[in-house]
């Protein structure tokens, strides 16, 4: 029984031992499966953005798109985020959405912006699809819903135009998994707080925006698809609190009501 | 034919034509099996690899194909059941790592989880190690159809106290 035991330890042990050397090798690297991903995902996202922006008109007035970028910059800079990797779109549409496509594409619908009160509220919108960006959870909910193979296969211009459509169609509004979009709230919530922006009036955005999406259910694209609304904005404020902010007065206050106009200018 | 304790040194009928401490002994049974059981025996070996390359990627098919067969010679002669016993033994000892490599794939496809460098590691390990395996099953196929017997390394052992004449 002993030389039984020795033997099967000997075996597991082998094994083991197999599997530590063998994952010393940079099988990632080698194997090129780390660039493979990541042009799979360059391409699916340059070709789903290609697509809206077929099908939807880009805002690119300067002074529109300039103070939403120095928003976008500020957040990435103070979270050392890559803002060069970012790829900010306007779109005019009155829906109240903004979401995140693969290859860091963010997209912010002209309907948000009209929706939103203050800077910070459109910050941490910003913020919050900037956590899926950084997170990879476009590309993972991307995986888990419609499969790799079928990515692939669009990457390398298989895809049909239906498919494609219907795919956007998912990723602007349908939400991630409960998990994850806490995840995105509470780290969006982290990201103001570093840049030094207030993340409260983010979760009051959440919390209004349901009551409002009562009456307005088609237009409110973002908190429709965001289940438990204002359970979410209870857990930012509670997590706002355990952070221990302290809420400072906003420089500029005349700065997001031109921006709105100029936005409503360019509808 | 008490001779199959594990303390082989000890039993006197036990004529061992080389014992080597390697992963597979070649030993002569303390009895002449017939060619019918000879035969039986091989099968064993050759259900289970049939199995594997129908079973793949599932790892408990070729576990559910030798039990089976395990079943419907449980009661045959002494050199039968030793080997198709030793044959349903052997499946057990990858199961594990072969399911764990399995179930690990499958979060890969259907969770965030992402493939690394240890994955890759793994499965070429679960590879080696199942080759072994099938490589051994071969061998040991062929050389029960001669009316020889081997004992595997661990499993040898533990079919020796499970399977008694």
């Amino acid at each position: 029984m002993k030389k039984i035991l020795t033997e099967l330890v000997i075996t597991v042990s082998v094994i083991l031992v197999v599997w530590f050397g063998l994952s010393q090798v940079d099988w990632m690297r080698l194997l090129k499966i780390e660039k493979s991903n990541q042009n799979t995902e360059e391409k699916i996202g340059d070709l789903f953005w290609k697509m809206l922006k077929n099908s939807e008109q880009e805002i690119t007035s300067e002074s529109v798109v300039g103070t939403i970028d120095s928003m976008l910059t500020r957040i990435c800079t103070s979270n050392m985020i890559d803002r060069n990797k970012i790829k900010l779109h306007l779109l005019r549409k009155d829906e109240i959405n903004a979401f995140a496509l693969p290859n860091n594409h963010l997209v912010v619908y002209s309907g948000l912006i009209a929706a939103c009160n203050n800077e910070s509220e459109l910050c941490g919108v910003m913020a919050h699809e900037l956590v899926h960006i950084e997170k990879n959870h476009v590309m993972n909910k991307l995986i888990k819903e419609i499969g790799l193979s079928v990515l692939i296969s669009m990457s390398t211009g298989n895809g049909q135009a239906e498919t494609i459509k219907s795919v956007i169609k998912q990723l602007s509004s349908s939400a991630y998994d409960r998990k994850l979009e806490t995840e995105a709230d509470l780290t969006a919530v982290d990201y103001l707080i570093k840049a030094g922006i207030d993340p409260e009036p983010f979760a009051n955005f959440i919390y209004r925006l349901s009551d409002e999406s009562k009456n307005l259910p088609h237009q409110i694209y973002w908190i429709n698809t965001h289940p438990e609304s204002k359970e979410r904005a209870e857990k930012m404020i509670e997590h706002i609190k355990e952070s221990g902010y302290i809420k400072t007065i906003a420089k500029d206050t005349t700065r997001f009501p031109r921006l709105k106009e100029r936005v409503k200018e360019s509808l | 034919m008490d001779c199959y304790t594990p303390d082989r040194v000890s039993c006197p009928q036990l004529d061992l034509e080389h014992i080597q401490r390697t992963m597979i002994a070649t030993l002569k049974f303390n009895y002449e099996p017939s060619e019918h059981e000879a035969e039986k025996a091989s099968n064993s070996y050759v259900m289970s690899l049939i199995a594997i390359m129908g079973g793949l990627p599932l790892p408990i098919i070729n576990l559910i194909a030798t039990f089976v067969f395990y079943l419907g010679n449980r009661r045959g002669t002494y050199f039968v059941r030793w080997h198709c016993t030793q044959a349903l033994l052997s499946q057990f000892v990858l199961l594990p790592f072969n399911s764990a490599g399995f179930w690990w794939t499958i979060s890969i496809i259907f969770t965030p989880e992402k493939i690394s460098s240890h994955y890759i590691a793994y499965l070429f390990t679960i590879t080696i190690f199942n080759l072994a395996e099938f490589i051994g099953t071969i061998y040991s196929a062929i050389i029960t159809r001669k009316g020889r017997h081997v004992e595997w390394w661990v499993i040898g052992g533990i079919t020796n106290l499970i399977c008694k004449a």
